[in-house]
C-alpha cells in the first residue's frame, strides 16, 4: 500500500455501463502528483480533438491529490477537468468540502468518466467498491432534496454526494457541480458536462484513511499550523471568512462595480464580510456565528465556509446552502450596483440549490443589466423584467430563470459571450470575458500583473491562477523561497511582473493539482508558504521531492492545459482582454481614471509568452518546453498538434 | 503626537465595536508603524499605507496627524 495516496484510479464508460480499475505506477503520481495535472493526463489521453464539450466523448476527470484525507488543514480539494462548454477550451474548477476526503477513503484516488448514459444514473463508490445505480427519481431535484434522498436510500447519513442540479440537467453552460449542497467545483461549466453524461451524482462513503510516511513530521507540520494562525492573521479569515477582503478591495478601487465600469461602491458597507458576520450569519441573534454560522472541510481549522440562514419572507433561505463568498457579494452585488444583503445571500442559495457558478452568473446578470442601461436590451428581450443596475427583485428573478432555462435566462445560460452573439446589437462591447469566461472580482486594472494571467490562463479569467500584484512587496520572506527577490512598484507591468506572474502561476497550478487550498498553501497570505508544502508532501509519502519539483508540476499542468488548447486549434488569438479594459477609464474611489496601456500590455504579454517558453506569435508551448517537461508524448500522439507545435 | 488610524476587514476586531474599526491614538514623537502596531497590539502580517500613499515599512516614522490605513492581504476569495 502506498503512502498518501490508494494508487486506484475507476474509469467508468456510462455508454457501455463499464467500471474497470487501473493501478498506475508510483512515477505516475509522482510526476502529476493528482488534481489538475492527473485529470489532464486522462483528458489530453483520452478526449479526442475538437470534441463537442455536451458530447459522450467528453472525458471528464474528478482527481484528489496525493495528501488528500490526511488530518491537515486545506488537504480536502478536488479537481474536476473535461473540455468546457462555457469556453470552448479546457475546463478546470476545484472545490472542497468533506467529500474530497471522503472519496479517498472510499478506496479511489481519482475516477475518470467518459460515455452518456442511455438513462439518469449516480456513480455510488464505497469501501474499495463502485457501481452504476438509477437517478430516474433523482432527475429534477435541487442539490439539498438529492442529497437527503440518497442518504435516506443508503440509510448512511455520512456519505458524500458530488451532484448536479437541475441546472447541470438543463445544461447551463456555467452549470457547476455542488457538495454538501454547498461546496462547489463553480467554474466553467463542469456541471453542464456531468448533465450531458446523464450522470446525476457521484456518492462516496468509506473507511480506507490514507497512510503517513513520517507520523512524527506529520505531527509537528500539523502544530505548526496552530502556531501560524495569529501571525498568519488566517484565524481573522477564518471569522471572517473571504467576505472580510470586500471593504479592504473597496478602498483599494478594486472592487469590481457596475459591470467593471468602476472600483469602489458606494454601499460596500451593505455588502461587507464584518456586516455579514454580525447580521446574517446563523447564530448572530444570540452572538453564537463561530458556533452555528460558520463551516469548514474535512480536517480543516480555519472555518471560513459561511452559513446563513433566512427564516421568512422573498429571501427565505435554508441554513443547507451555505453563504456568499466575495466573489458572490461581489458579482451579484457590486457588478451589479446591488446592496440588499438578503437578495445576494438568496441568490447564493438559489446557485448552490440548482447547481450554478456564482461567479458567471451574477457577471452575466451584470452584463444583461449594463446591456439594458445602454438600451440594448429591453423588455422586448426580458420579458418585462426591467434589468437596470440595483434591482435587486429582477436579478434574483434572472438567477432562476437561468437554472431552468426559462424565458430571458435561456440566452443567459449560455454565458455572458455566447448570449451577445445571439442578442448582437453591440453588446458585446460590455462583455467582461476572457475566452468566454467572466472575469471574477479581482481588477486587472489595479492588479495589472493579474490582466495578463485573466488573458492567457487556458480556461479563461482566474484569479486562484496567480499570487496577486501587492503580495510581491508584501511577502518578501516567502517570496525569496520561490526565486523571487525584486519587487516593483505598484501598477507595474512589466519583464519582473511577468516573472512574477509566471512563477507564481506556477506554485498555484502545483497547488491545484497536489489539490490542496489555495488559503492554506501558497507563495504569500497563506497559513503554510511553498516550503512548509513540501514537507507536508514528504511526510505524507516518503518522497523527498523539493519547491523546484513542486513548481515544475505546476509548470507541467499548465503546459497540459495550454496544449489542450493548442490542439483545439486555440492560441494567443484567444489570449485577450475585455474591450472595456482598454477602452473605458474606472470612474470613482481610488483606482479612479485607471485604464490599461494597450501597446504596454502587448509588450508584457510577449513578455510572459518568453518567459514560458511558448511562441510569441502563435502562443503554443514550444516542443523543447513541452518535452522538458516529459510532455512530449502529447505532440507524438496528434496529428493536429505535430502541425503547429515545432 | 496624534496618528488617526482606520483597521480594515478582520482587523477591526482588535478594537471595540463601537470603534467601527476607526481610532485616534497618541503617541511619543517619531514613533514608527512598528510602535503604533505595538500600542493596537497587532502582531500579524498586515499592510500600511500612509495618509493615501503607498504602503509603508515598519520602520516608517509617522507625524503629527498622519493617517494610518491598516489592512491584510488575501488574494482571491
Amino acid at each position: 500500500m502506498p503512502f498518501g495516496y490508494t494508487g486506484k484510479v475507476l474509469h467508468v464508460n456510462l455508454t457501455k455501463s463499464e467500471i474497470t480499475v487501473e493501478e498506475p505506477e508510483e512515477q505516475f503520481y509522482r510526476t502529476y502528483m493528482g488534481g489538475s495535472a492527473m485529470g489532464m493526463h486522462y483528458v489530453l489521453k483520452e478526449t479526442p480533438a475538437g470534441v463537442d464539450p455536451l458530447s459522450p466523448d467528453n472525458v471528464l476527470a474528478l482527481c484528489t491529490g496525493v495528501v488528500t484525507g490526511t488530518p491537515i488543514s486545506g488537504q480536502s480539494r478536488i479537481t474536476s477537468v473535461a473540455k468546457s462548454p462555457l469556453t470552448g477550451c479546457i475546463g478546470d474548477a476545484q472545490g472542497g468540502g468533506f467529500f474530497p476526503a471522503e472519496m479517498k477513503f472510499s478506496g479511489f484516488d481519482a475516477v475518470i468518466i467518459k460515455g452518456k448514459s442511455p438513462k439518469p444514473v449516480y456513480l455510488w463508490m464505497h469501501h474499495g467498491e463502485a457501481e452504476l445505480r438509477d437517478a430516474g427519481h433523482l432527475w429534477g431535484m435541487t442539490t439539498g432534496d438529492t442529497e437527503d434522498k440518497l442518504k435516506e436510500e443508503l440509510q448512511d447519513k455520512r456519505i458524500e454526494v458530488l451532484q448536479i442540479g437541475p441546472a447541470g440537467e438543463n445544461l447551463v453552460r456555467f452549470a457547476a457541480l455542488i457538495s454538501m449542497s454547498n461546496r462547489a467545483n463553480g467554474r466553467t461549466g463542469m456541471g453542464a458536462v456531468m448533465g450531458s453524461k446523464n450522470l446525476k451524482a457521484v456518492v462516496v462513503r468509506g473507511k480506507q484513511k490514507p497512510t503517513i510516511a513520517d507520523p512524527a513530521k506529520f505531527k509537528e507540520l500539523q502544530k505548526l499550523g496552530k502556531t501560524n494562525l495569529e501571525p498568519t492573521g488566517m484565524d481573522g479569515f477564518g471569522k471572517y471568512g473571504t467576505p472580510g477582503v470586500t471593504t479592504p478591495q473597496n478602498k483599494a478601487g478594486g472592487l469590481p462595480t457596475f459591470n467593471f465600469n468602476s472600483g469602489a461602491f458606494d454601499k460596500h458597507e451593505d455588502i461587507d464580510g464584518i456586516k455579514l458576520f454580525n447580521e446574517h450569519l446563523r447564530g448572530h441573534e444570540k452572538d453564537d456565528q463561530n458556533r452555528f454560522g460558520r463551516d469548514t472541510c474535512f480536517s480543516c481549522s480555519i472555518k471560513c465556509k459561511r452559513v446563513t440562514e433566512i427564516a421568512e419572507g422573498p429571501y427565505k433561505t435554508d441554513a443547507k446552502y451555505g453563504g456568499p463568498e466575495y466573489e458572490t457579494l461581489a458579482t451579484f452585488g457590486s457588478y451589479c450596483g446591488i446592496g440588499d444583503m438578503d437578495a445576494i445571500i438568496y441568490a447564493n442559495a438559489l446557485c448552490n440549490m440548482y447547481g450554478m457558478d456564482t461567479i458567471s452568473c451574477g457577471a452575466t446578470i451584470a452584463w444583461a443589466m449594463e446591456c439594458w442601461e445602454n438600451g440594448k436590451i429591453t423588455a422586448e428581450d426580458t420579458g418585462g423584467i426591467e434589468m437596470t443596475y440595483g434591482n435587486a427583485e429582477a436579478m434574483v428573478k434572472m438567477t432562476e430563470l437561468i437554472a431552468k432555462r426559462e424565458g430571458f435566462g435561456k440566452i443567459l445560460a449560455e454565458g455572458s459571450k455566447k448570449a451577445a452573439e445571439i442578442i448582437g446589437r453591440g453588446t458585446e462591447d460590455y462583455l467582461i470575458t476572457s475566452k468566454g469566461q467572466e472575469a471574477p472580482a479581482h481588477m486587472p486594472q489595479v492588479k495589472r500583473s493579474l490582466s495578463v494571467i485573466y488573458a492567457t490562463n487556458p480556461f479563461g479569467a482566474d484569479h486562484e491562477s496567480s499570487e496577486h500584484d501587492p503580495s510581491y512587496k508584501a511577502f518578501p520572506e516567502r517570496m525569496k523561497q520561490i526565486g523571487l527577490t525584486n519587487p516593483q512598484e505598484k501598477l507595474a507591468l512589466n519583464e519582473e511582473m511577468m516573472r512574477f506572474a509566471m512563477v507564481t502561476q506556477h506554485l498555484s497550478s502545483a497547488v491545484d493539482s497536489i489539490s490542496v487550498c489555495a488559503f492554506i498553501f501558497g507563495a504569500s497570505f497563506q497559513l503554510y508558504g511553498a516550503d512548509k508544502l513540501v514537507e507536508v508532501i514528504n511526510a505524507v509519502t516518503g518522497w523527498d521531492t523539493d519547491i523546484a519539483e513542486i513548481l515544475e508540476v505546476g509548470e507541467r499542468r499548465l503546459n497540459m492545459l495550454r496544449v489542450f488548447n493548442s490542439r483545439e486549434g486555440i492560441g494567443r488569438e484567444l489570449d485577450t482582454l475585455p474591450k472595456k479594459m482598454f477602452k473605458r477609464p474606472l470612474e470613482g474611489g481610488k483606482s479612479d481614471g485607471y485604464v490599461l496601456d494597450e501597446k504596454e500590455w502587448e509588450t508584457a504579454l510577449e513578455d510572459y509568452y518568453r518567459l514560458c517558453d511558448w511562441n510569441v506569435e502563435t502562443g503554443h508551448p514550444s516542443l523543447n518546453k513541452l518535452e522538458s517537461l516529459g510532455l512530449g508524448w502529447v505532440v507524438a500522439e496528434s496529428e493536429a498538434l505535430s502541425r503547429v507545435i515545432s | 503626537m496624534q496618528i488617526d488610524i482606520e483597521l480594515l476587514g478582520p482587523l477591526v476586531d482588535y478594537l471595540p465595536v463601537s470603534a467601527k474599526g476607526e481610532i485616534t491614538i497618541a503617541t511619543k514623537d517619531n514613533a514608527t508603524i512598528a510602535d503604533v502596531l505595538k500600542i493596537l497590539k497587532i502582531k500579524q502580517k498586515v499592510i500600511v499605507a500612509v495618509n493615501g500613499d503607498e504602503e509603508k515599512g515598519l520602520d516608517h516614522v509617522l507625524f503629527d496627524g498622519d493617517k494610518l490605513l491598516v489592512f491584510t492581504l488575501v488574494s482571491g476569495g
